[in-house]
C-alpha cells in the first residue's frame, strides 16, 4: 500500500524478451521514487536496455506488471506510456538531424494540444538548457554530440513526464561533456522530473544517482543508496571496475 | 546549331525537368520513409494518365479536371497499399522484397489497363493541342507549360506541406528517425502509411500532367521508370530537392542532346549518369546534408 503512494513508477517481477529468443529480463524489479535518480548499472547483456523499452512501451512484457502512479499500465504502448508521464530518451543520437532545434523541442509536444501548456514549457527547457534558446533555428545535426543530447532532453521534457528514461546519455561523449551531461541529468530531479538512468559509465553514473540498481542476468542483483553502492568494495571490483584509485579520475574500465 | 534553337532546347528541358521532379517526387516519398522501392510508381502514372483520357472520351471534359477524382483516389489507393500490402513485408528483407511487390503491382495495372482499352496508342485531343507561345524567341508548346506549372505547384504545395503542416512535421520525423519519432508519441505506421498515399497522389497529378502531351498506351511505364529511378538516386535516395535538383540538370541535359544524337540517344543521359554516380558517389550528388532536408 504504502510503495504504491510513494513510487512514481514500478517494475514488479518484468520477464521480457526479444521474438523467440530467449529472456532478457528474468524477474526484474525496479522502483523509481518521485524526484530522484534510479541508475541502472551492470555488464553489457545484463538487459539494462531492455528495461528501459519495457518502461516505454516499446517491448511488451511476457510477465509482470508496469506501475505508474500505482496505477496498472502494463501493456500499454509508446503513445501511451507518454501521456502516462514516461518519456524515453535513446540510446546513441536520436535528434532529428535535418530539422531545426526548435522543430525538434517542439515535436516533444506532438501529443500535447494546449498552446499554452507549449508555451510554458519552451520556456521551461530553454532556461533548463539554455542552448536550446540560443540554437533555436539551427539544424539539430549540426550541434556537437553533447549539444545534441541536451537537444534530446529538452524533447523529452516538453510533454511534462513525471520520469525520464536515458539509454546511455554518456554513450561517445568525452569525459568533460560527459560531466556536463550528469549535471544537466541532476537539474532535471532538481525541476522535479525523476530519472530512471542506464549507463555503461557506472561510477560516473553512481556519483549522481540517488539510488542504484546492479543488473546481472536479467534481474537486479543488488540495490540500495547510489553512494553505499559506490563504496562497497566487493561491488567496486565486481562491477565498477575496481577500487577508485582516488578523488574524481575514478573512471570505468571497460 | 543557332543560338535560338539551343535556347529553345534548354526552355524545353527546363520544363520537361520540371516534369520529371513531379515524377520522381513520390518516388522519394516511398524510399525515404519506408526504404520501399515503388516499381508501380510509373504504371500508376500510366493509369492516371488513362483515367484523364477516358474522363475526357466519355464526358468530354478538361483532362486537368479528372485530378478532382484521380488524386483523392490515387490518395486512398496509396494508403491501402501500404497498409495492405507493404506493412506486411519483413523489415530485414523490405527493400528486395518492395521491388518484387511493386513489380507486381505494375504488371496487374499494365495487364488490367491492356484488357479494358486495348493495347492501341491513344491520345488526348485538345483543342489547344498545337498552340505555341514565344518566349524569348523560343517556340514553347503551351500544353508543355502547363505541365510544368502544374509541377511546380504541386512541388511547391508538398514543399508547404512537409514543412509547415502537422502532419509534415510527423512525416519528416518519421524519416529521419522512426524509433525517437513513436517516441513522441507519433503514430509511424499510420504517417507511412499517408505518406504512402501522397506519394501516389503525386503520381496522379503527374501521369495527367503527362497526359496532355504524349501518347499512351498500357506499357508505357518501363519507358518512364528507368529514368525516374535514376533521378532519385544521382539526387540522392530520400531527398527530394536533390531529387528536384536531379530532374532539372538531367531534364536540360537530355533536351541539349538531342540536338545532336537524336531523342533516342538522348534517353541514355540518365542511365551514364546513374553508372557516373554509382561509380563515384554512390549516396548521390545532393544526398549528403540536403537528404531529408524537408
Amino acid at each position: 500500500m504504502e510503495s504504491e503512494s510513494k513510487n512514481l513508477l514500478e517494475l514488479h517481477d518484468i520477464e521480457a524478451g526479444y521474438g523467440r529468443a530467449a529472456l532478457v529480463l528474468r524477474g526484474l524489479s525496479v522502483v523509481v521514487p518521485p524526484s530522484s535518480v534510479v541508475c541502472l548499472v551492470g555488464p553489457n547483456g545484463a538487459g539494462k536496455s531492455t528495461v528501459l523499452k519495457v518502461a516505454s512501451g516499446m517491448l511488451v512484457p511476457r510477465s509482470g506488471s508496469i506501475r505508474i502512479d500505482g496505477r496498472d499500465v502494463t501493456g500499454d504502448g509508446p503513445q501511451r506510456m507518454l501521456q502516462n508521464g514516461l518519456a524515453h530518451v535513446l540510446q546513441g543520437h536520436s535528434v532529428f538531424r535535418e530539422m531545426t532545434v526548435g522543430e525538434n523541442v517542439m515535436l516533444g509536444a506532438f501529443t500535447v494540444s494546449d498552446e499554452k501548456v507549449v508555451r510554458e514549457r519552451v520556456e521551461f527547457v530553454q532556461n533548463l538548457f539554455p542552448i536550446v534558446g540560443e540554437r533555436w533555428k539551427q539544424l539539430a545535426g549540426l550541434l556537437s554530440g553533447g549539444q545534441q543530447k541536451q537537444v534530446e532532453f529538452a524533447r523529452s521534457l516538453m510533454v511534462s513526464p513525471k520520469v525520464v528514461l536515458l539509454d546511455e546519455p554518456s554513450m561517445g561523449l568525452d569525459p568533460k561533456t560527459t560531466a556536463k551531461v550528469f549535471e544537466q541529468v541532476a537539474r532535471m530531479r532538481d525541476a522535479g522530473t525523476a530519472v530512471l538512468l542506464v549507463e555503461q559509465n557506472a561510477r560516473r553514473a553512481l556519483e549522481t544517482a540517488d539510488i542504484g540498481c546492479v543488473l546481472d542476468l536479467g534481474r537486479v542483483h543488488i540495490s540500495g543508496p547510489a553512494a553505499e553502492l559506490l563504496a562497497d568494495p566487493t561491488l567496486a571490483d565486481l562491477y565498477l571496475g575496481g577500487q577508485p584509485s582516488s578523488g574524481t579520475d575514478a573512471s570505468t574500465r571497460s | 546549331m543557332s543560338a535560338s534553337l539551343l535556347l529553345q532546347a534548354v526552355i524545353l528541358g527546363v520544363l520537361l525537368g520540371g516534369l520529371y521532379a513531379l515524377l520522381a517526387a513520390g518516388l522519394t516519398l516511398y524510399f525515404g520513409i519506408m526504404r520501399v522501392v515503388m516499381i508501380a510508381h510509373a504504371a500508376f502514372l500510366v493509369l492516371a494518365a488513362y483515367l484523364a483520357w477516358w474522363i475526357n472520351r466519355e464526358m468530354g471534359i478538361d483532362p486537368l479536371l479528372s485530378l478532382v477524382v484521380t488524386v483523392p483516389l490515387f490518395f486512398v489507393i496509396g494508403v491501402l497499399i501500404q497498409r495492405l500490402l507493404v506493412s506486411r513485408l519483413k523489415p530485414l528483407t523490405l527493400t528486395m522484397m518492395s521491388v518484387l511487390l511493386t513489380f507486381a503491382v505494375a504488371l496487374v495495372i499494365e495487364g488490367g489497363l491492356g484488357f479494358l482499352f486495348t493495347g492501341t496508342q491513344r491520345r488526348i485531343p485538345l483543342s489547344y493541342a498545337s498552340d505555341s507561345l514565344n518566349l524569348f524567341g523560343a517556340q514553347v508548346p503551351v500544353v508543355k507549360l502547363i505541365a510544368f506549372g502544374l509541377a511546380a505547384l504541386s512541388l511547391a504545395l508538398l514543399f508547404l506541406l512537409l514543412k509547415y503542416t502537422r502532419f509534415g512535421q510527423a512525416l519528416r520525423a518519421t524519416i529521419q528517425h522512426p524509433e525517437a519519432a513513436r517516441l513522441v508519441g507519433i503514430n509511424t505506421d499510420r504517417v507511412a502509411g499517408y505518406g504512402f498515399g501522397l506519394g501516389l497522389a503525386t503520381a496522379a497529378i503527374g501521369g495527367t500532367a503527362l497526359s496532355l502531351d504524349a501518347t499512351i498506351y498500357p506499357s508505357l511505364h518501363w519507358h518512364w521508370i528507368g529514368p525516374l529511378m535514376a533521378i532519385i538516386v544521382v539526387g540522392g535516395l530520400g531527398s527530394i530537392p536533390g531529387a528536384a535538383i536531379a530532374a532539372l540538370v538531367l531534364g536540360v541535359a537530355q533536351s541539349l542532346l538531342q540536338l545532336p544524337m537524336g531523342p533516342t540517344w538522348a534517353q541514355t543521359v540518365f542511365y551514364i549518369a546513374l553508372f557516373l554516380t554509382l561509380m563515384f558517389r554512390p549516396q548521390g550528388f545532393f544526398g549528403g546534408r540536403l537528404a531529408k532536408r524537408f
